[in-house]
């Protein structure tokens, strides 16, 4: 079943329910300290987390790495929304449009271990990251904070940003796992980058104690961490478990206290079919569905014909049943994405029944499709190929066949190319083909990078090549809106002049379910990398 | 005799070694694409494109890198891992003793399985036990072990909550729960190579049992044990031997999933990660690994056809 507009907000509603009940009730018990906690997690290709983009690396920092800001985690925040709170930074004020001060808290201390050796965090380690992480060769993620011209340090604990241009997301970007964990110099001049694990050293509440490739590692209790009384559990070890067969017994025999899945999850199929043995196993298990972030979609060169014809790309969109693409790969639960800014950001997405005229655009309806194509000029249709990786998963093999045959109906002959998953990243996931690619896409936390990476010219990853000065008009000045209010509704008119254009065939993503162990308190779960930032205040009760 | 005839099978054994180089060295270099380029684009192995090519030394003519490459690994230099820039060497003296533990293991449950049960088979041919048996071989050889790993993963923890031990245990920190934990995935591996040995060691002997002197030896009023061990089974299982020199990449292949299932760091995981992360240096390092070990063992089993059969010679 898809999720109707409805369905979304019960879902929303429940969630905040959730949300605000809950708090009461973990307020009321008392922070209790110690503990480990057991988790399934992965090894990182490297431990640089600049010089990665994969989640594996990021998760792991979110433990020991603090930033300048974060998002506020707990039970009482909804998933899918991510305000903005001090990390590092004990305050901000923006003087201008373009320019951030930070004051830095006092006190903060590096983890105990050479070289920095428990030496207080300054302005000028903030400085240095932020410089490093914007020049260093081989940083993916380095146009996250494209905006900046400069960073200064104003003082011992001030830190002051100047942007080239407005850019409203700009601490929405700090926050991000997936971007500019503190880090100090003296680590990188010692072991020449931040590659190996010796070299994990931050300010965050929790330090890697000992690392091992393909087994795990294991996170001790910062004991200077600059919150008092944070963390409240000692200790958090890590399994590196690469066979789901094994995840699942783990998981039944209470081995891990969260779902094994970033984030913190349990794929609907493998839930169904452990849930009611987890009854009589594991009777406190609490959980929690909310929309997932990973987009699906099918890329195509709208620069070349036959994908320039409007036509054509409204047809492509029309072929797509939906409904049926849910049922068949999430069990039912699942939601019909519209373009731009998946239905998991509440704040900023637009329903699909809410795209106006271009709504039509997402209904199944093959016989309308048909029409358009042989009305652009293809009575017969065409063939074309469809450059994707497996990425291991048979959800993903699934999804692509589906599409594949959707198309099919209409009379596209896509012929799948597949491709080894590096091969596919370095190559089609960047818009490098020629006719059509398709494939699960990054889990972003901010309706920017949905819309400016995937739609502005000359990005990365705009693999349909989209250049459209209207669309690209209208991302810019999204990010100069600096009231979030304003700024929505510009995303809106984004969203519902993409629904019209179709670049993309959107496909439908995942509801996730998020499982924990009833023993962890005071934690809530959400979409995003922060692992540790949502343990942070958590205790357990065992 | 014996020593000039295991000089001789060294001396073949060089050769075979060094194609198998030839062929480890090419292999990765053959791969469509320009690797490197791809490298480069996942990984942050290097600064650029001719900075990475130096550092696999691929800016050099192939011939002039093989040589180069040879000569190091002969000196026991295979080169730094890109992943986790610990020399290769290193990172294989970590994990060869968890994979070569749990071959051997394997090895010597499927010898501990095969032998005995192969004897009564053919000692008791066409009884029950001997149906019972072969038809347990045919099972043993068509249960994939993964089949069988989850399984054996799965089930106990959906009956009674319980699972293997996950993360590997150090036979140092805590010896029991370190045979406890290797016994399981050995036993899965073992189980298929005792099948497959199980059957030849039956066939074999039933064959031995019918000569002349076997039948001389019954005459004799030799005892069952006698004929059939001393007389039968020592003649029946030079073909068993070789069987058993040709399971080893079979069981080193298997590891590959069985060291993942039970999260053992063993160098087949190492090769399996190596080849995700474009790790050349490695994969070249254990393939180059897999492949002496193959030769020594087949060198190992020709010695041994020596001493279990003085007529054999070269």
């Amino acid at each position: 079943m898809s999720l109707t507009r409805r369905e979304v907000l019960t879902l929303g509603g429940a969630t905040l329910a959730a949300a605000t009940l809950v708090p009461r009730a973990a307020r009321a018990q008392t922070p209790r300290r110690g503990g480990t906690l057991t988790l399934r997690l992965w090894d990182p290709p490297t431990w640089d987390p600049d010089l990665t983009i994969s989640y594996k690396t990021h998760i792991a920092h979110t433990f020991t790495h603090s930033r300048l800001v974060r998002h506020r985690a707990g039970p009482g925040v909804a998933p899918g929304t991510f305000p903005v709170e001090g990390d590092l930074a004990e305050s901000w004020t923006q003087p201008s449009e373009t320019t951030y001060v930070f004051k830095l808290r006092r006190g903060v201390r590096w983890h105990p271990k050479p070289p920095v050796n428990g030496r207080e965090l300054t302005a000028e380690d903030v400085k240095y990251t932020v410089e490093r992480f914007l020049t260093l060769k081989g940083n993916a993620n380095a146009y996250m904070l494209r905006s900046v011209d400069k960073v200064e340090a104003l003082d011992r604990y001030t830190v002051k940003f100047t942007l080239k241009e407005p850019f409203a997301w700009f601490l929405d970007m700090l926050a991000n796992p997936m971007a500019v964990a503190i880090i100090a110099r003296e680590c990188v001049e010692k072991f020449g980058d931040l590659k190996p694990a010796e070299a994990v050293i931050g300010t965050g509440p929790w330090m890697l104690e000992g690392y091992r490739p393909n087994v795990g590692y294991t996170f001790v209790r910062h004991p200077a961490y600059f919150v008092a009384g944070l963390p409240n559990i000692d200790r958090i070890e890590v399994t590196v478990d690469e066979d789901n067969a094994s995840r699942t017994a783990s998981f039944l025999a209470g081995k891990y206290d969260l779902g094994w899945e970033n984030p913190g999850i349990i794929s609907r199929s493998d839930w169904l079919q452990i849930k009611d043995t987890l009854k009589s196993k594991r009777p406190g298990l609490r959980t929690l569905e909310f929309p997932g972030n990973v987009g699906n979609h099918l890329s195509m060169r709208v620069d070349q014909r036959p994908f320039s014809d409007l036509r054509v790309r409204q047809a492509m969109s029309m072929a797509l049943d939906r409904k049926a693409l849910i049922d068949a790969l999430y069990e039912g639960v699942g939601v019909a994405n519209p373009p731009g800014v998946p239905v998991a950001l509440k704040e900023w997405s637009l329903p699909v029944d809410q795209l106006g005229e271009g709504a039509k655009n997402f209904g199944y309806d093959p016989k309308e499709a048909r029409r358009l194509l042989a009305a652009a000029g293809y009575p017969n249709g065409f063939s074309g190929s469809v450059c994707w990786a497996t990425y291991g998963s048979t959800i993903v093999v699934d999804h692509a066949q589906l599409v594949v045959k959707y198309l099919k109906d209409i009379g596209i002959d896509a012929k799948l190319d597949t491709k080894e998953y590096g091969a596919y990243i370095s190559t089609c996931f960047y818009g490098k083909f020629d006719s059509m690619a398709f494939g699960p896409q990054t889990p972003f936390l901010d309706g920017d990078n949905y819309l400016f990476g995937y739609y502005y010219p000359g990005e990365m990853k705009n693999q349909s090549h989209v250049n459209d000065p209207v669309v690209a008009d209208m991302i810019v000045r999204q990010r100069r809106t600096l009231d979030p209010a304003k700024r929505r509704e510009i995303i809106q008119d984004i969203q519902r002049y993409l629904a019209r254009q179709v670049y993309y065939t959107t496909s439908v993503g995942q509801v996730y379910t998020a499982v924990w162990d009833g023993a962890l308190k005071n934690y809530g779960p959400n979409l995003g990398y922060d692992y540790g930032g949502r343990l942070l205040a958590a205790w357990l009760e065992r | 005799m014996l020593r000039r005839y295991l000089a001789l099978r060294l001396l073949v054994a060089v050769p075979s070694l060094l194609i198998a180089t030839v062929i480890v060295f090419t292999l990765p270099r053959l791969i469509p694409g320009d690797a490197v380029q791809l490298m480069l684009a996942e990984t942050s192995y290097a600064k650029d494109i001719d900075e990475l090519r130096a550092k696999l030394g691929l800016d050099r003519p192939f011939h002039v890198q093989y040589v180069e490459w040879l000569g190091r690994a002969v000196r026991g230099d295979l080169g730094e891992s890109l992943w986790t820039r610990r020399a290769v060497v290193d990172e294989l003296a970590q994990r060869l003793p968890v994979t070569a533990e749990l071959a051997l293991d394997a090895t010597l449950i499927a010898l501990l399985i095969a032998l005995p049960v192969g004897v009564l088979a053919a000692a008791r041919q066409d009884s029950l036990s001997d149906y019972v048996v072969r038809s347990l071989a045919i099972l043993g050889l068509s249960v994939p072990g993964f089949w069988l790993a989850t399984l054996l993963i799965v089930l106990p923890a959906i009956w009674w909550g319980w699972r293997p031990v996950t993360g590997f245990v150090e036979f140092r920190a805590d010896p029991l729960g370190h045979v406890g934990q290797i016994l399981l995935p050995a036993a899965i591996l073992g189980v298929a190579s005792a099948a497959a040995l199980m059957r030849l060691t039956r066939g074999m002997l039933l064959e031995v049992l019918r000569q002349d002197y076997v039948r001389t030896a019954w005459a004799k009023g030799l005892a069952e044990r006698s004929v059939v061990i001393k007389h039968g089974l020592r003649n029946a299982v030079i073909p068993v031997v070789t069987l058993l020199g040709t399971q080893l990449p079979q069981i080193l292949g298997g590891t590959v999933v069985i060291e993942t299932i039970f999260g053992l760091p063993g160098v087949s995981r190492f090769l399996f990660d190596a080849i995700n992360q474009r790790d050349y240096p490695v994969i070249q390092g254990v393939n180059l690994l897999v492949v002496a070990t193959v030769v020594a063992v087949n060198l190992a089993v020709d010695a041994l056809y020596a001493v279990l059969d003085p007529r054999i010679r070269y």
